[in-house]
């Protein structure tokens, strides 16, 4: 996709803009300019030993560049991307290139107008969040006009409406909310003078789309209905080293490709305490969620076109063989057709606890150093539900009952993982984990059972010298199911100011015995950093912040390229 | 621009006590009707759920709608149009879940159309292709050929279940089938198919003959497929299970004429005989093979038939 004589238009305008803009407080105070540039290229190989397809083109690669203009009073910015040869993974639409974003925002004192692209969230995003993922591909920006407010001390108000960004092109739904705030320790003084505050928050998005042909049968087309309302409630308390979240949204009746067409309103519930003070935390978080995919196109499956966001509730896990399984929330609806059979909903029930405790340095447990020691539960389960079918078909129906309490037959996903922080001396750092993992395939990925994991983690840091610092991981994943054990290394040697020289390999123990090694050099110069690579990717989900793609095996060598400035 | 930020900065300056208190009552206010208004959102019930569409009437030719008996004799040599039969494409995969359902839509769609139109005018064919499908590998009966993953690659599949309805409207989803297949029997074609077809059991051939007739003309390509019915092989189902003796339908073996079939020209009220040879692989059930033969262009499938290698 070419710049268009319409984004000709729109470019020309915030370049006026940033002229006005840039007269306007130079004659007042300075303004900035920043920007980045990033560029990710992959040199593929064919590797059928892997899965590593050939690709017609010599080179793939994703590329951004920004540039942001901002001052007391206007900011304004712009993104050109070149995705025309695009990274292996990513949805076809998400091939093109062109202008991908751009704003200007007015601002005072209280508040902001901002017109073009932007993103925004409301409360946890359970109704409205949208944001930028280049790893997945995913950038559901807003195109239209977003209020900000703030009329007196404690109270925030936003008002926005626009059409979602789906690759190159945005959809024709609208898609319009408000979001006020309240901080009711600025009205109640007493409140704020002991250290309580207490914030209420109120959101509703609104997706207007026009009736469009979903058939029910050859005969019969369903009737859409054509505004979605979602709303949000939510309370937050902190007192001290204590932070208390309690939220709730619900969402009216959305017929849709994820959840088969069927009628029923979704919900999501969430209940979060903490309690944090020197060398002690605490987490506890529950969450019941039942049928809340939102999409500003009824029928788009996959990554792009979501409204909102359902956190995973499970850990994000860093090292690579405890990421192996990631989890993303349920959010559709599993139907045999044959068989005229509801094997699963959009509902679950999410928990997680965390503990952490610092043994101060110079105590028996704490060593000389300190010790640090997490840990982790989280545990995902199905919700219970009755089928409600209409005339047999899942499709037209309310598609099943489902109370809030009522617990499921199956576990979707469950880790319990202990770490341990410490330093053995000035120069070594030491990092333990063990984890164990059940994680349901059939659940999430459609079939393979559920797949029990011991996993084990070492790593070290030596501090050689005030220019090499060395470090080394060492995981096992003991498991009989699927493809069985895993074998992971990697040593990375770290020369200040400029390098690190990375060397890993990810081993298959069990079934396939793939090696899957990579090599690579990074430099890092001022704003500049330079990464080399090469070597074999495994194919799997790559899931960040409760969205997984599917990325295929691959080959070959890799470039990656960022400047910020 | 600076008067411009001026103004903006003097409506939005923060306001006085008392215009607090109003903007926080008016703020109650709305937050209660807001409320009321989500609470008077009751939804569509269930009987006012479903809209109907027209079915669409026969089309109104003195010939019946059989492609495959609407040639016409010498003494009335012209040649009209008649009913356009469908063909789709089932992108599938037996390590693919939610492809069973597919198949179910498939069949459901045939006995609609049946009902509706008297014929059997839809003609699938399941091509398995990409990294859901399996190829033979020791006791597995692996369906899927490098010609089905070329059609997978070509048209840019990335998912499956997903279909070609008569090349039209690009790859789909299975929920919109319905709509699709409405639409194509609603249009008639100016192509007329009529397929002969014998076997050498012995020699493991097949020897093809097929009739086209054009009532106007045509500028495309012609496609020979075989496929085989009512093999049993391992298929993964919704529930996650393995079924060892899934029967597969119509699914796709090789070309007869290639990937991309022959180029074909000819103009209105011509009638021409294309004949082909194909070797049978000795894995094929005889009995349980068909030739699917259509003709399609940028514009689509313009006609599509099938026949039982043994007639």
């Amino acid at each position: 996709m070419k710049i268009s004589q319409k984004q000709r238009l729109v470019v020309a305008s915030i370049l006026f803009l940033f002229a006005g803009g840039w007269e306007s407080v130079q004659a007042q105070e300075k303004a900035t300019l920043s920007g980045s540039i990033q560029a990710d290229v992959l040199v593929p190989q064919e590797d059928t030993k892997i899965g590593a397809k050939k690709y017609d083109e010599t080179a793939l690669a994703n590329t951004y560049a920004d540039l942001r203009l901002q001052s007391r009073y206007v900011d304004a910015g712009a993104r050109i991307e070149w995705n025309q040869y695009p990274l292996p993974g990513y949805e076809s639409d998400f091939k093109g290139w062109g202008l991908a974003n751009f704003y200007a925002r007015a601002r005072w004192k209280t508040g902001s107008v901002t017109l073009g692209d932007f993103y925004e969230q409301f409360g946890s995003g359970f109704i409205l969040r949208t944001y930028e993922e280049r790893s997945l591909g995913i950038d559901n920006s807003l195109r239209g006009a977003h209020v900000l407010w703030n009329p007196f001390k404690g109270v925030a108000l936003k008002v926005l409406s626009g059409q979602q960004r789906h690759y190159w092109k945005h959809n024709h739904t609208w898609i319009s909310g408000a979001d006020a705030e309240v901080s009711l320790d600025e009205w109640i003084p007493a409140l704020g003078e002991h250290g309580h505050y207490l914030t209420l928050g109120g959101s509703y998005v609104n997706r207007y789309a026009e009736d469009e042909d979903i058939p029910y049968d050859l005969t019969h087309r369903l009737n859409l209905p054509e505004m979605v309302h979602a709303f949000d409630v939510r309370a937050r308390f902190q007192t001290g080293g204590w932070n208390l979240l309690a939220e709730y949204a619900r969402k009216s009746q959305d017929p849709c490709y994820d959840n088969s067409y069927i009628y029923r309103p979704g919900y999501a519930a969430m209940l979060s305490g903490s309690y944090s003070k020197r060398g002690l935390s605490i987490l506890l978080q529950a969450k019941r969620s039942d049928n809340m995919s939102f999409r500003s196109d009824r029928t788009v499956n996959g990554t792009s076109s979501m409204i909102n966001h359902l956190p995973a509730f499970t850990m994000d896990h860093t090292y690579a063989l405890a990421a192996l399984y990631p989890y993303a929330t349920k959010t559709s609806v599993k139907w045999d057709k044959n068989q005229k059979m509801l094997l699963d909903v959009a509902g679950e029930w999410a928990f997680q606890a965390e503990f952490g405790y610092n043994f101060k340095r110079r105590t028996p447990l704490g060593g000389k150093y300190g010790t640090t020691v997490k840990v982790n539960f989280s545990h995902v389960h199905s919700a219970g539900f009755t089928p409600r079918l209409l005339d047999g078909q899942l499709k037209g129906s309310d598609g099943y009952e489902s109370s809030f309490w009522k617990w499921g037959d199956e576990t979707y996903y469950q880790d319990l993982n202990v770490q341990l922080d410490k330093k053995l001396s000035a120069n070594w750092k030491l990092n333990l984990m063990y984890m164990y993992q059940r994680y349901n395939k059939t659940a999430n990925e459609g079939e393979g059972g559920m797949i029990n994991s011991h996993i084990a983690i070492g790593e070290a840091k030596w501090r050689i010298n005030n220019k090499l610092t060395l470090r080394g991981e060492a995981q096992y994943l003991f498991t009989k199911d699927d493809e069985g054990d895993w074998a992971f290394g990697l040593l990375e040697l770290s020369v200040n100011p400029h390098w690190m020289f990375t060397v890993s390999d990810m081993y298959n123990v069990g079934e396939t015995h793939n090696h899957y090694y990579q090599a690579g050099a990074t430099y890092n110069l001022g704003a500049h950093r330079l990464q080399f690579a090469y070597g074999r990717t495994r194919a799997g989900f790559n899931c960040t912040g409760g969205v997984c793609r599917w990325i295929p095996a691959t080959k070959g060598f890799t470039l990656s390229y960022n400047y910020n400035f | 621009m600076i008067h411009t930020i001026k103004i903006i900065s003097q409506l939005a300056k923060p306001l006085t006590p008392s215009q607090q208190g109003r903007v926080r009552g008016g703020w109650v206010a709305a937050l209660f009707a807001f409320l009321l208004l989500l609470a008077s959102c009751n939804g569509i019930p269930e009987d006012e759920r479903l809209i109907y569409v027209e079915p669409t009437a026969a089309p109104q030719t003195p010939e019946s709608t059989e492609t495959t008996d609407t040639i016409e004799t010498p003494d009335t040599p012209q040649i009209v149009q008649t009913l356009r039969y469908v063909l789709i494409e089932d992108f599938t995969g037996q390590r693919c879940v939610n492809c069973p359902n597919a198949a179910t839509e498939i069949e459901q769609l045939k006995d609609d159309v049946k009902t509706l139109l008297n014929v059997d005018a839809i003609i699938a064919v399941g091509i398995h292709s990409g990294p859901l499908a399996l190829y033979s590998r020791g006791n597995i009966l692996g369906l899927r050929t490098e010609e089905g993953d070329a059609y997978y690659d070509h048209w840019g599949i990335e998912q499956e279940p997903i279909g070609y309805i008569n090349r039209r409207g690009g790859i789909s989803t299975v929920d919109k089938w319905s709509t699709l297949v409405r639409e194509a029997i609603q249009q008639l074609s100016d192509v007329h198919l009529s397929l002969d077809v014998s076997s050498d059991a012995e020699a493991r051939k097949a020897e093809i003959s097929l009739e086209i007739a054009n009532a106007a003309a045509t500028d495309g390509y012609v496609q020979l497929w075989i496929t085989e019915n009512n093999i049993t092989a391992l298929q993964m189902m919704p529930d996650g299970s393995a079924n060892q003796t899934y029967l597969h339908q119509h699914v796709f073996r090789r070309t007869v004429n290639g990937l991309w079939g022959d180029a074909y020209k000819a103009e209105a009220g011509v009638r021409d005989t294309l004949t082909y040879s194909c070797e049978l692989d000795e894995a094929w059930v005889l009995e349980n093979l068909n030739v699917v033969a259509f003709v399609y262009n940028n514009d689509g499938v313009q006609q599509v038939t099938e026949a039982k290698l043994n007639q």
